[in-house]
């Protein structure tokens, strides 16, 4: 059930109407209601994964109880690492077991010994690396005294399941949203028109850009042997704004839906193709994710504490860390790398915390640095997007070989109507626009609730809806439900 | 307000669309891309060729319903029906992404609410996005005030080359086979639907059936094809063209005529028409008789052509006169 489905538009207005005008009164039946539908909503994928969340819940809830409990260092240390072991025994299992094998038939090969690895034939139960992150999360911060058990089930479930995050984030923490789990929740007005204006947005950003661009980009990435080097620049720049108005579109109707139902999630994106430099552009791309790492493997690393050389070896574990998260593929992992190579000047020299404020904040332009700035964090980052990409190291390197070539001074042309191309790169410049115009609020068109005038207010919504109608593309699975 | 941008050029589409073509075209014929490739209507007398690749019954019968009725000179109605059409693989050329969203946006001014509904009820994912490119397509008409779809609608499409000899040549290890396993229903209902409708309307229907090479895959399913023709359209006449004699280097590929073998096959249907053809009773005696005067003089078709129009001739008079005694 995507969140830009038919299924789902009928599915949200239900829980909806159930959750605030017949379990309204009641935090334990709103709380059960919520899970039942997050449930729901998750075997709607696959029910037999459903089985697998609920044994990965339960886990972390027991042991949880059992460090809170233990009487020694040693017994709490023991559930601890059950609890991560498990976790991550799962993980890899379902996501990178065929990955190491076929890595160590090739080693071997290398080697001259051919041997025929012992795949699994396992589908990746969709959204396991959000969920693992967020019970190991929890388990961390009991581990490490910061929080303390949750000793409701469905509490804690919904926590976990919560059916606005459960498949792609953002990566909660138990600090943050169990809280609000915990707490009476009344209808709010204006978190609700909040949260249905952010899913508006987001919708535009995944049906009409994100879609669209996929269409080409697939076409371009699928066939790049016989395209010239101008064409693949085409296809990686649409590659680049297809990922992140996919991926920060869904996270949009994520926080969008929950806030419909009076929770807040963890910001996930903040405009970072505005970006000065690479560490700003990481502090502003999939940052549940990123401060899930700097939290629970940078810092435990010693962080930035231990001189340069500590700095250097933590920053290129987390990245390397962050590329294989993605996938259990060497593109992932190479990709990965070259963000740590592209962050690694400003890591040496101590500049990577430089750009910390809003680009161009309080005027409508930037200057012509800062513009310079974003154009050259821009183009590092749809460089490295060709690794994430392409569908193994070889289509990567002989992707980038052909754009360096004399071709890359030619007209692009590909399979696609030029009117539709057309079309999409009018619809990309004007998303660019809203998007620079709103990245001082939360997300791009939040500063329309400011507007005084409501018709205004409705013009711009109605506009949006057309927008939406007309160009939508063809509906596409998200790009993180793989990971 | 959504629904007014969708309904509203739909409508007013409906009403201003032009499907008018020539008065001096008295059949036309409908279909998809073998009699499209097939019948080059410049070389046949009063014929219309408003056959279109890939384009299943479905959307065939909306186009069939605005052409009769904006063409009332029309007095016979030809619909292809070939081995292909009645395999499920029709029921992705009726709502599977690829075709429908090339197919739908034209004719949906012109579908009623159990069109709509079959759509939907098949393949609802991919409605939506296609029902978007169709109210950009109405918009885009209504915009630049094109209401013109005789250009649009399917004609005779010209293919210079020919790939039968090379995929023949590498077809000599068995070729796979390819039974129907699982029928279009929803393509005969429709046919059955284009019919009913050109009945209702005076029209008289033949089904035909464009020249295939012998080779080509889907003939593999025949005896279910017969079964199929005569269980369902067997008060429909059935013209059928199949075996009239083409080189390899008149094919396109095993389905298609390029337009060597479409000339020669054009050119003697016209001679059949002419003599007569729809006007007699026994029609596919006379074609196969006409396929077996082209087979017998293949090395001169012109000439085949000629002795068997005086053959014709010869035969009606023969046949008129046995009808006397």
């Amino acid at each position: 059930m995507l969140f830009n489905s038919l299924s789902f538009a009928l599915f949200l207005p239900v829980v909806f109407v159930l959750y605030w005008f017949v379990a309204g009164k009641s935090l334990k039946y709103q709380n059960v209601l919520l899970l039942c539908a997050s449930y729901f909503f998750y075997a709607c994928w696959d029910w037999r994964f459903l089985f697998l969340l609920v044994f990965s819940t339960l886990l972390d809830y027991v042991t949880g109880i059992k460090m809170s409990g233990a009487g020694s260092a040693k017994a709490r240390k023991f559930w601890f690492w059950l609890s991560v072991i498990v976790n991550l025994g799962f993980l890899g299992v379902f996501k990178y077991f065929n990955f190491f094998a076929a890595s160590m038939a090739i080693a071997m090969a290398n080697i001259g010994l051919h041997v025929n690895p012992w795949t699994l034939k396992v589908i990746l139960p969709v959204g396991i690396s959000f969920y693992t992150f967020h019970g190991l999360s929890y388990v961390i911060d009991i581990y490490k005294n910061r929080i303390k058990a949750e000793r409701n089930f469905i509490d804690y479930s919904l926590f976990v399941s919560f059916f606005p995050l459960l498949v792609a984030g953002p990566i909660e923490r138990a600090t943050h949203l169990l809280p609000q789990v915990k707490k009476v929740r009344t209808f709010d007005y204006y978190m609700a028109a909040d949260g249905l204006r952010q899913i508006l947005w987001g919708l535009f950003k995944k049906a009409v850009i994100a879609d669209q661009c996929s269409e080409f980009a697939n076409v371009i990435f699928a066939n790049s042997s016989g395209y010239t080097g101008s064409t693949l620049v085409l296809g990686a720049l649409f590659f680049t704004f297809q990922i992140y108005c996919d991926f920060s579109g869904y996270s949009d109707m994520a926080l969008g839906i929950a806030r419909l139902f009076g929770i807040d999630l963890l910001r996930n994106f903040a405009f970072p193709y505005f970006s000065r430099d690479i560490a700003e552009f990481w502090r502003r791309w999939h940052i549940s994710l990123s401060s899930w790492f700097r939290d629970y493997l940078y810092i435990p690393l010693g962080g930035s504490k231990g001189g340069t050389w500590t700095k250097v070896r933590n920053t290129f574990i987390i990245f390397l860390v962050s590329g294989f998260w993605h996938g259990a593929n060497w593109t992932f992992i190479t990709w990965g790398l070259l963000n740590a190579l592209y962050i690694m000047p400003l890591i040496i020299f101590n500049k990577n915390r430089v750009n910390l404020q809003i680009v161009a904040q309080g005027r409508a332009l930037p200057s012509l640095w800062e513009f310079f700035q974003i154009l050259l964090t821009f183009s590092l980052t749809v460089f490295a997007w060709i690794f994430f990409r392409a569908t193994s190291m070889s289509h990567a390197f002989s992707y980038i070989g052909r754009i360096f070539s004399k071709s890359l001074f030619t007209v692009p042309q590909f399979d696609a109507s030029r009117v539709m191309v057309f079309e999409t790169v009018i619809l990309i410049i004007v998303f660019i626009i809203i998007e620079w115009s709103g990245r001082e609020s939360q997300y791009a068109i939040a500063s329309l609730a400011r507007f005084k005038r409501k018709s205004y207010r409705y013009a711009f919504y109605f506009s949006l809806i057309l927008m939406i109608y007309l160009f939508m593309g063809r509906e596409q699975q998200f790009i993180y439900f793989q990971f | 307000m959504l629904a007014v941008i969708i309904l509203v050029p739909n409508y007013i589409i409906n009403k201003k669309s032009r499907f008018v073509i020539s008065n001096k075209s008295k059949i036309v014929l409908f279909g998809h891309s073998h009699p499209e490739c097939a019948f080059n209507d410049t070389l046949i007398n009063s014929l219309k060729n408003l056959s279109h690749s890939a384009e299943p019954y479905f959307y065939t019968y909306q186009k069939v319903k605005m052409v009769l009725l904006q063409n009332p000179q029309i007095e016979t109605v030809l619909i292809e029906f070939t081995n292909n059409q009645i395999d499920a693989k029709m029921d992705e050329w009726t709502w599977g992404y690829k075709y429908m969203s090339s197919m739908f946006p034209k004719y949906t001014p012109f579908m009623d609410r159990a069109d709509i509904g079959l759509l939907v009820k098949n393949n609802p994912k991919d409605f939506m996005n296609c029902l978007s490119v169709s109210t950009r397509t109405n918009l885009t008409r209504l915009l630049t005030s094109n209401y013109e779809f005789t250009n649009v609608i399917g004609g005779y499409l010209r293919i210079n080359n020919s790939q039968t000899n090379s995929t023949a040549d590498s077809s000599t290890t068995p070729p796979i086979k390819i039974t129907t396993e699982r029928l279009s229903f929803v393509n005969l209902h429709y046919l059955q639907k284009i019919i009913v409708y050109c009945a209702v309307r005076g029209k008289r229907v033949f089904l035909v059936r464009s020249p295939q090479h012998r080779s080509y895959e889907y003939l593999k399913n025949e005896d279910e094809f017969l079964r199929i023709r005569q269980k369902m359209f067997s008060s429909v006449e059935f013209l059928d063209f199949n075996k009239f004699p083409i080189a390899d280097d008149g094919f396109a590929d095993f389905g298609h005529l390029n337009y060597k073998g479409a000339s020669k096959f054009s050119n003697w249907f016209n001679i059949m028409l002419n003599s007569g053809l729809l006007n007699t009773d026994k029609k596919q005696f006379l074609i196969n008789q006409g396929i077996s005067a082209v087979i017998a003089n293949d090395k001169t078709v012109s000439l085949a052509l000629q002795s068997f129009a005086a053959h014709q001739l010869d035969f009606r008079l023969s046949y008129a006169k046995a009808r006397t005694y």
